[in-house]
């Protein structure tokens, strides 16, 4: 469960007394299991709530809880954990390391994992492959396959630490209608199977529209 | 954590093999300064062993005096003017009753020999035949000196193979020919087996040319000897040998008039002013390790910068803040241990190389020296920019294009 209570971002811009701000009074809970987009035009702020929620930026004011769990008070190692267990993302540009192999891509959240993993990790990366029709690719590099192999790739790395929630910000962005299709049902299958919360940024109605629950952003405010 | 050692030092290894020539580039600050160090390391040591090698040949349990004090010796003075030895010191010597041997020595260093239409510069010494025995002098062909030819005043003379092979081709033609020495006719009556480690603009032992001490009048007028070789009976009896003999010359000479010397001694005198210049030496091309320690920070924070993608990407699946430290300290400790190890091998080769005229060589000090300085300058002009990397901010990092 994800409950964010009155979360403001600001920026100071540069050179400039301004203060810009991104998000304002943010009350939102997000249950376990959900499915949930959250849509808005671009500069609404639906990126900045997706890198709170994930745990990459922090809230100027407000608290945001994780399972019950206030995370302004974790410091960088506890969100660092956080993020590798609890979260796993997919990007708009997919965010493939290019030096490694499709296998080392899928694996690499194992390597900074401290837990001790209840799977062996090429095991467990190798069903993903097979799972999401990458078989045979495990030793190509990410550049050498296509955007919706790609997109894939980045969804097993997502998945590989078996987390709880999956953010996914604009995931069908680089891709053609088709392909994203395929990955909108990839991720509807991970939240009825797998049972994994999966939350979706996009300003597209039409993806939007794929989820069961769509949380509208404008300027900042949850409308 | 099984996997983590091949993915930092995989990821390294495929950054540095993508820009080869600025690796390469950085790298050349530290191969050079490694390999001079190393060589530096490895001519002193060379150096070293050399002059033990040429010490060595003369026989163990060897003491000797010769004119002016320990610390004018050090200064270099002490080949110069001073006392000089007489019979009355030697026939009190030999009643010492450690000591073996005693021959007593006139020396020229800068005596002209003229063979076969060929002149040189050599060692001249002129002594008993008690001098075979000091020197551990071994017949190559024909005959050592003996007691007959100093009581003869014979005009003949020993000479290296070396010094044979220089003037006559071999020694068989070397062997009954006439040397000339100082304008002086000598024959040629055997040929010494050469000890080897010369070189070193030829000064070694196996320049010296042996003439029986009265037949050397003629270039020592005053009779005297310029310096005493004593063997010990065993080397456990040197020490007292050697305080026997100082007492002995002290009763006639002031303190600081003459030094009694042991070869470690020499050997160590040697080595303190040798480990001293390579000290200063080593220390200047250290220089340009520190140098080639700020080409890699350089190329370090270029490729920080290079990467802040990256690093954001692993920070949101989940690296710590010392996992992207310790990756990018691999990847400088990977440059600059590269850089070191291009230098020790370039070093290995030279040695090698230079081996037939010099006795340089690379000890297990040198290398494990070499491998350690480099990954230290890898670690330590790494830290910083590492540093930078692990700071970024995961959400800066990842939004940066």
């Amino acid at each position: 469960m994800i409950k964010l209570q009155d979360v403001t971002k600001e920026y100071k811009i540069d050179g400039d007394e301004t203060v810009f701000t991104a998000l304002k009074n943010i009350n939102l809970l997000i249950k376990d299991g959900e499915f949930a987009a959250i849509m808005g035009p671009s500069g609404s702020g639906k990126s900045t709530l997706m890198h709170i929620i994930g745990l990459l930026d922090n809230s100027t004011s407000g608290q945001i809880l994780i399972d019950g769990k206030d995370i302004s008070t974790l410091n960088d190692d506890q969100l660092s954990k956080l993020r590798n267990e609890f979260v796993g993302f997919v990007f708009q540009q997919f965010n493939l390391i290019n030096k490694l192999t499709i296998m080392e891509n899928i694996i690499l959240p194992t390597v900074y994992a401290i837990k001790k993993m209840d799977f062996d990790p090429e095991e467990r990366a190798m069903e993903l492959i097979n799972r999401f029709g990458l078989a045979g690719k495990e030793n190509s590099y990410p550049n050498k396959i296509s955007g919706g192999q790609q997109q894939r790739v980045a969804i097993a790395r997502a998945l590989i630490m078996k987390p709880k929630l999956i953010l996914a910000d604009e995931p069908t962005g680089n891709l053609d209608t088709k392909t994203g299709d395929t990955i909108m049902k990839l991720f509807k299958e991970l939240n009825v199977e797998d049972k994994i919360t999966v939350i979706i940024v996009t300003h597209e109605a039409d993806i939007a529209s794929k989820t069961g629950r769509i949380i509208k952003i404008i300027d900042g405010k949850l409308v | 954590m099984r996997n983590y050692l091949f993915f930092i030092v995989k990821s390294s290894l495929f950054d540095l093999a993508r820009n080869k020539g600025r690796t390469f580039l950085t790298s050349l600050g530290i191969l050079i300064g490694v390999m001079s160090v190393v060589l530096l390391m490895a001519t002193g040591l060379g150096l070293k062993r050399y002059i033990q090698d040429q010490l060595e040949s003369l026989g163990a349990n060897l003491i000797f005096a010769i004119p002016g004090s320990k610390k004018s010796i050090m200064r270099g003075g002490g080949m110069m003017g001073g006392i000089k030895f007489d019979d009355k010191d030697v026939t009190k010597i030999k009643r010492i009753s450690t000591v073996a041997v005693v021959a007593p020595v006139y020396v020229n260093p800068g005596t002209i020999i003229e063979a076969n239409g060929k002149d040189d510069i050599v060692e001249l010494v002129a002594s008993t035949e008690q001098v075979v025995p000091v020197f551990n002098l071994e017949i190559e062909i024909g005959r050592l000196l003996e007691k007959k030819d100093n009581d003869k005043r014979s005009k003949v003379v020993n000479i290296s193979a070396t010094t044979a092979k220089t003037f006559f081709g071999t020694v068989d033609e070397a062997l009954n020919k006439t040397l000339k020495i100082s304008k002086q006719n000598f024959k040629i009556i055997g040929i010494i087996k050469s000890k080897g480690g010369g070189g070193l603009g030829g000064s070694g032992i196996d320049s010296h040319i042996y003439i029986p001490f009265k037949s050397a009048y003629s270039f020592n007028p005053d009779k005297k000897y310029y310096a005493i070789y004593v063997k010990a009976e065993s080397k456990d009896k040197v020490a007292e040998t050697k305080s026997e003999f100082e007492k002995v010359l002290l009763k006639r000479y002031d303190k600081d008039d003459f030094s009694v010397m042991e070869q470690s001694e020499i050997m160590d005198t040697i080595s303190a002013i040798f480990g001293v210049i390579n000290i200063v030496l080593i220390s200047i091309a250290a220089i340009s390790l520190v140098v080639g320690g700020i080409g890699i920070m350089n190329i370090m924070y270029v490729s920080v910068t290079e990467r802040i993608k990256e690093i954001g990407i692993r920070r949101a699946i989940g690296a710590y803040r010392k996992d992207i430290l310790w990756q990018f300290l691999t990847m400088s400790t990977i440059l600059s241990l590269f850089g070191g190890l291009v230098g020790l091998a370039l070093a290995f080769i030279i040695v090698y190389l230079i081996h037939p005229i010099f006795p340089a060589y690379i000890d297990l000090t040198s290398v494990t020296l070499a491998l350690g300085v480099s990954s230290l300058i890898g670690i330590v002009f790494g830290v910083f920019p590492a540093k930078k990397a692990a700071d970024l901010s995961p959400i800066d990092a990842i939004r940066y294009e």
